[in-house]
């Protein structure tokens, strides 16, 4: 082990240090796009850079981080999935309707169960049938909203309860409880990833799954676990968002699970599996909620928030996909 | 056989003749969204006029997708299974080159929510044969939405507004904010802060009021075309200390929630809309060309609440306690 980094070091040295520069900009390209952005913000807005603005935007990516997190995890192992936002949807009317009708508490506590099961039911299909998880998940996503349809009818279910709202609204000093939730569950995924036998079989699995089956690792089950473990992450994410309104809505996660995609990719995590961290996704989510953010602290014309999304991300994932090529 | 069986017979035929003849007519409602709440409400108005007219309905799930609406029209004209249709398009432009075709084979249609053809404020049918559009403008709406906001703002000076539109990338919302800005702009006292997408969605509308609240805690309106985009921003309102009541919030749309809220002094207006409405005089108006009687050529929204003002206040609400939303939202 020391004698291969001693290797990849004094191979390091021997390169020149322009390129050396260039990697490092390569490997961090989203942390310094992240900086340059909140610069650029702080210049331009006296609102940008203070504490309340600042938790805001954790606050308010919260859900999609946490989507993204899990996701991470699907797309190292050499997956995808197209139906958290339908699951995201799901877990939530399904939240609002018990906490209505049942209990409160229930409705929570329910929320990341339903998507836990959605999430195995995904994997169950990819593995027992052999579609490929893209496919799979797009047929899924479609049965899920429809069930979301089937229970409300299409409408909207307001919660307004102390007993359901504390957990998307409330606080703890200034720190709101879904950051909480958001960072625990972060912290998480990266043990999991990084410090468990569980982690190393993901990446085993999407760096080279014949290896991996060859190795012994049951990569199906692998694969199920993180389809499940997403789910419950669409679910919790469902949950705290349907807390946050106080309501019930159908229509909730459309178009999520793109941005949790573009997130994780844009992060640096490779789309064809093998390669990736939370911490990329993390920054990934911020990166789209401080474009947002900015505009509607800027008031610009909503017209040129998509255009310079767009181009941002184009430019992260150059920087990305030139540090692959190298 | 005595001339009492004969007469009884002729009378039995007779009425199973007219009532074979009504239920030979098949409707086709073909949704922007079937699960959009908004046209639930519609497709409830349809099935109750259907009902009523002894016709058949069936609907169709546009799905928010203009091009799979376009080839809805089609295949319902190839299909030749139905004699009419309600429509809510998707695209209103758009979907005039598919519903002249229908109209050309015979098959009658009406709009609801937006006139089909490129101008969105005639209500007048710009599409060859097109049997009557039940709608509103939206400029109409957006104008007596913008008037509300300055009498609110008379006293006070600068007088700061926020708008949350639903996405500029639609025609229709691109109108009502165009008019917004050209009816509050030349106010002195009145100061636009803030702009925000809410795209329908109370928790983007919520993360939107948010951010706008960073820059400028110290609002007075907020004006928005849909009550969805209010339930978000009174909580971003509530969540920053704002004393809510005393704010101006109009939304449109008059939905359960909306109502709710102006009863408990939480908001302060709403666009009347009136989903079910609109689908019963669409359905209707589709079977009475059928049988060849009389169809105006459209029905004003804003004109089916009868007396009840199209901007609905606690007032109002107050003057009509037995006023009830057409749809839960």
């Amino acid at each position: 082990m020391s004698g291969t980094t001693s290797t990849a070091r004094s191979a390091e040295a021997t390169v020149p240090a322009g390129r050396r520069a260039i990697a490092f900009l390569q490997r961090y390209g989203i942390l310094i796009i992240i900086a340059l952005l909140m610069a650029g913000l702080t210049v331009l807005s006296d609102s940008f850079l203070t504490p309340r603005n600042l938790l805001n935007i954790v606050n308010q990516s919260a859900p999609l981080a946490i989507i993204a997190c899990a996701l991470t995890l699907v797309i190292i192992g050499g997956g995808f999935d197209l139906s958290a936002g339908a699951v995201f949807g799901v877990a939530s009317v399904s939240a609002a309707w018990l906490a209505v009708n049942v209990d409160p508490t229930l409705g929570i506590i329910a929320g990341p169960l339903v998507g836990l099961v959605l999430g195995l039911v995904n994997g169950l299909i990819i593995t027992g049938f052999n579609v490929h998880s893209f496919l799979a998940t797009l047929a899924s996503s479609m049965v899920f909203r429809g069930i979301a349809i089937l229970i409300t009818g299409g409408a909207l279910i307001p919660v307004r309860m102390e007993e359901f709202a504390w957990l998307g609204r409330g606080r703890v000093g200034i720190v709101n409880i879904a950051v909480i939730v958001f960072v625990v569950f972060a912290l998480a995924m990266m043990f999991l990833l990084n410090r468990t036998t569980f982690g190393r079989r993901v990446f085993a699995v999407g760096g080279n799954e014949e290896a991996a089956i060859l190795s012994g690792v049951r990569t199906n089950l692998v694969k199920i676990a993180t389809f499940g473990l997403t789910g419950f992450a669409a679910g919790l994410a469902g949950v705290i968002a349907v807390s946050r309104i106080s309501m019930g809505q159908p229509q909730a996660g459309v178009g999520m699970e793109l941005d949790a995609i573009a997130a994780v990719i844009l992060g640096g995590t490779s789309i064809y599996g093998g390669k990736g961290a939370i911490w990329r996704s993390v920054a990934g989510v911020l990166l789209l909620s401080l474009i947002g953010n900015g505009f509607n602290i800027l008031n610009v014309n909503p017209f040129f928030k998509d255009l310079t999304t767009g181009l941002i991300i184009v430019v992260a994932v150059a920087l990305s996909a030139g540090r692959k090529r190298r | 056989m005595n001339v009492k069986s004969i007469a009884l017979g002729v009378g039995m035929a007779a009425l199973l003749g007219s009532a074979a003849h009504a239920a030979d007519y098949r409707i086709a409602y073909l949704a922007a969204s079937s699960q959009n709440g908004f046209n639930q409400a519609i497709w409830e108005g349809v099935q109750k006029a259907a009902k009523a007219r002894g016709v058949e309905v069936e609907i169709f799930n546009g799905e928010f997708d203009a091009t799979k609406q376009f080839s809805q029209v089609e295949d319902i004209v190839a299909g030749g299974k139905f004699q009419g249709i309600v429509i809510t398009p998707n695209d209103s432009v758009g979907i005039a080159a598919a519903v002249e075709e229908a109209t050309k084979a015979g098959v009658k249609v009406a709009t609801t929510l937006f006139p089909i053809g490129p101008k969105l404020d005639v209500l007048e049918p710009q599409v060859p044969g097109l049997v009557t559009t039940v709608a509103s403008n939206p400029a109409i709406g957006a104008k007596a939405q913008a008037d509300a906001v300055i009498e609110f703002c008379k006293d006070k000076n600068p007088c700061k507004v926020a708008i949350i539109i639903g996405q500029k990338i639609y025609p229709f919302d691109n109108l009502r904010y165009q008019t917004y800005l050209d009816t509050l702009k030349p106010q002195s006292n009145i100061e636009i802060v803030a702009t925000v997408e809410g795209n329908y969605d109370p928790d983007k509308s919520m993360a939107g009021m948010q951010d706008v609240l960073q820059a400028h805690k110290d609002i007075n309106v907020v004006l928005s075309n849909a009550d969805q985009h209010l339930v978000g921003a009174e909580i971003a309102l509530e969540d920053a200390g704002l004393d809510v009541p005393s704010l101006y919030l109009i939304g449109g749309g008059a939905n359960q929630i909306a109502i709710d809220a102006i009863k408990a002094g939480k908001w302060d207006a709403t666009l009347a809309q009136l989903p079910r409405s609109e689908g019963e005089y669409a359905l209707n108006g589709v079977v009475d060309a059928l049988e060849g009687k009389p169809t105006p050529a459209f029905t004003d929204e804003l004109k089916l609440g009868g007396d009840m003002p199209a901007i609905i206040t606690k007032k109002a609400l107050d003057e009509h306690p037995d006023y009830k939303p057409e749809w839960q939202g």
